[in-house]
Parts: structure tokens; C-alpha cells; sequence
């Protein structure tokens, strides 16, 4: 009787202590949380918020993809106008470097001339001429030539450092040949950027320029290069007439 | 000696519950749920005790199986989306607020029952 007695007691002190202390967990966990954070919503309100939320977004996206739409727009605008300018900037470039505006590098020929009148003595298919009466190298003789480049497909040419434009005049005066107004004398040293081998078998085929010259007593000699520098234009192209 | 077991046990019950760990909001449901449970078995052992049919078996049953059981009822109620816990709470409450009737009842009549012996005895005592 009095066994079972304790055991009542002791059970009943268990269960009230159980009773309070999930109580007070109760308590506690009510009073801690804030009922508005996320974390501790109710599903149902939980649910109305990303309905919200969902329509916001939605929204949102619609705008953002009408703005993302005009900057697409805007940007290809620019980069079509940039794109343009890069290829006038280009062009502009080439056509300086064609018409002999800025100096230039590249693989060509070179080709030395000469007027040595014991060099044909070497050829015996034209008589020897007499010391006063020098063969001397004409201003057709080197329009030929720069002619025969072109036609080969040089880019630029330069006799004697005087570059070949589209301007550029190539006659004699007495003694000298006059390039660009510049006197200039044998030896002329003319100067290719193009194809070197192009270049070179354009002037040396048989029966070509190099033969003929050589065959009239000039000492010609033709080297390739790898890399050849040309300098730019020295004067002034302006314009007067052409409107 | 039942009386100061339960005394103690709600002491260490406070003393321990002062540092108590929270729980995560989602189960404060459940645990609401199962203390009112626990609590109407309580007043029904109050009354059963006042009644002289108090059953120990029947009243610790009680107590843990109905909370135990309030608390699948939720879990139920959850999982079917039915506000079972309601049901739940109305009819503890219901059972509590009738407990809680006798017992006032029981202790008004023998207040009153004292009174009028008391009454009874002052007047045999003047007669």
C-alpha cells in the first residue's frame, strides 16, 4: 500500500514537472518569435505572399525585358556605327599607305641600275660605244621599269629615295632625271614592295627589262628582300582643280 | 506527500524550464494541442479525486495519451488540411470548463455545508 503510494506520488511529481517544462518551452518559443518574420509564418499567409511575389516578379521580368530589349537596340546601333568607323578608319589607312602618304614595310625587290659603259662589254650584241659617248640611263627607261612593277603588282615604289605617287613625274633635264622635282642621278636604286616572286620574274624573264638593259650596257642587279622600308611622300598633294 | 510531489516536480519543472530550449515555430501547434490535453487530464483527476473513483492507471493514461493522441490528430489535420486541432481544443475546453464546474460546485457545497453546521451548532449552542 504504501509502496504503490510512493510510486503514485513519484509518477505524479514526473508528470507535473513533464506539464511545466514543455510549458515553458511553449512560452518561450511564443514569446521569442516574431510572427511577421518568414520563418515562423503560417503556411496560408506564406502562400499569399508568393502569389504576391509571383505577380511582382512577373511583372518585373516584363519590364526588365522592354528595357533589355532598348539597350540591345542601342548597343548595336553603336556597334554598327563603330564597326563602320573601324572599317573607314581602315580604309583611310590603306589608301594613305597607297598613295604614299606614310612610310611602309614589306617583302619586295630591289633593283640597282647602272650606267657603266665597260659592263657591255661583257655583252657583245651591241657594239662598244666610246667613253664621251656613255650610255646613259633615260627617264623612259625607268618609267618602263616602274611601269613593269606595277603591271607585277607592287604596292609602292622609290627611286632613289623619291617615292612613286600618282603624281609623280619622271623626265630628264640635261644630265639629271628629275623625280618628284628632285634631281636624281645614276646609280638609281629602285625599291618594290609586292610579291617577290612576281616582281622579280616580271623584270627577268627573258627577252624582259633586265635583258634589254643590260643587253644597252647597263649593269642591273635585282635582289629580293624580306623586308624593305619605303618612305612616305615628301611633298604636298593638294588639290586645286578637282572639285 | 502527493501534494508535495507535485510541488516539487513543478519547481524543478520551472527551475529547468527557465532554461529551456525554444523550438521552431511549426511545432508550437502540436505542443499547445497536447498541454491542453495534458491539462484537461489533470482537472479530470481533480474530479475523479473529489468524486472518490480516482483511477492512478486510468489518470497517467490519460495524460500521455491524449496528448499523444491530440498531437497525431494535428499531424492528421495537417496532412488533410483540416483544421483538426479545433475539434481538439473545443472539446478539452469544453471538458475542462465542465471539470472546473464540479469542482467549484463541490467545494461551494461543502463551504456551504460547513456554514450551516457551523450555524446549526452556534444556534444548538444559544438554545
Amino acid at each position: 500500500m504504501n509502496k504503490s503510494k510512493i510510486i503514485m506520488a513519484v509518477t505524479i511529481g514526473i508528470m507535473s514537472f513533464i506539464m511545466i517544462y514543455v510549458m515553458s518551452i511553449q512560452f518561450k518559443t511564443v514569446n521569442k518569435t516574431d510572427v511577421d518574420e518568414l520563418e515562423y509564418m503560417r503556411e496560408a499567409e506564406l502562400k499569399e505572399m508568393l502569389t504576391n511575389y509571383k505577380e511582382r516578379y512577373a511583372e518585373t521580368e516584363e519590364e526588365l525585358k522592354g528595357v533589355k530589349d532598348k539597350i540591345n537596340e542601342y548597343t548595336q546601333n553603336e556597334k554598327s556605327e563603330e564597326e563602320a568607323l573601324e572599317v573607314l578608319k581602315e580604309e583611310v589607312k590603306e589608301a594613305d599607305m597607297l598613295l604614299g602618304n606614310t612610310d611602309v614595310k614589306g617583302e619586295g625587290v630591289i633593283i640597282k641600275i647602272n650606267s657603266e659603259s665597260n659592263y657591255s662589254a661583257l655583252n657583245n650584241d651591241i657594239p662598244i660605244m666610246d667613253d664621251e659617248e656613255q650610255v646613259e640611263i633615260t627617264h623612259e627607261d625607268l618609267l618602263e621599269v616602274v611601269n613593269e612593277l606595277k603591271l607585277a603588282g607592287a604596292e609602292a615604289i622609290e627611286i632613289n629615295d623619291e617615292r612613286v605617287v600618282t603624281t609623280t613625274d619622271i623626265f630628264d633635264v640635261g644630265n639629271f632625271i628629275l623625280i618628284n622635282g628632285q634631281r636624281t642621278k645614276a646609280p638609281y636604286t629602285i625599291k618594290a614592295i609586292g610579291n617577290q616572286a612576281y616582281l622579280e620574274s616580271a623584270l627577268s624573264v627573258k627577252d624582259g627589262y633586265i635583258d634589254k638593259y643590260r643587253s644597252r650596257g647597263y649593269s642591273v642587279e635585282i635582289s629580293k628582300e624580306k623586308e624593305i622600308v619605303i618612305k612616305k611622300y615628301e611633298g604636298e598633294m593638294t588639290l586645286k582643280y578637282i572639285k | 506527500m502527493i501534494i508535495l510531489s507535485i510541488i516539487i516536480g513543478c519547481l524543478i519543472g520551472v527551475i529547468l524550464g527557465v532554461f529551456a530550449p525554444t523550438i521552431s515555430y511549426v511545432y508550437t501547434d502540436y505542443l499547445a494541442i497536447s498541454i491542453v490535453a495534458a491539462l484537461d487530464s489533470v482537472f479530470g483527476g481533480i474530479v475523479a479525486t473529489l468524486k472518490n473513483n480516482f483511477n492512478f492507471k486510468v489518470f497517467v493514461s490519460g495524460f500521455f495519451g491524449n496528448a499523444i493522441l491530440s498531437i497525431l490528430l494535428t499531424l492528421l489535420g495537417n496532412k488533410l488540411d483540416v483544421d483538426i486541432y479545433l475539434a481538439a481544443i473545443v472539446v478539452f475546453v469544453g471538458r475542462m470548463f465542465n471539470n472546473l464546474t464540479i469542482i467549484r460546485r463541490h467545494y461551494l457545497e461543502k463551504w456551504e455545508e460547513s456554514k450551516n453546521k457551523n450555524q446549526t451548532k452556534t444556534e444548538e449552542q444559544k438554545n
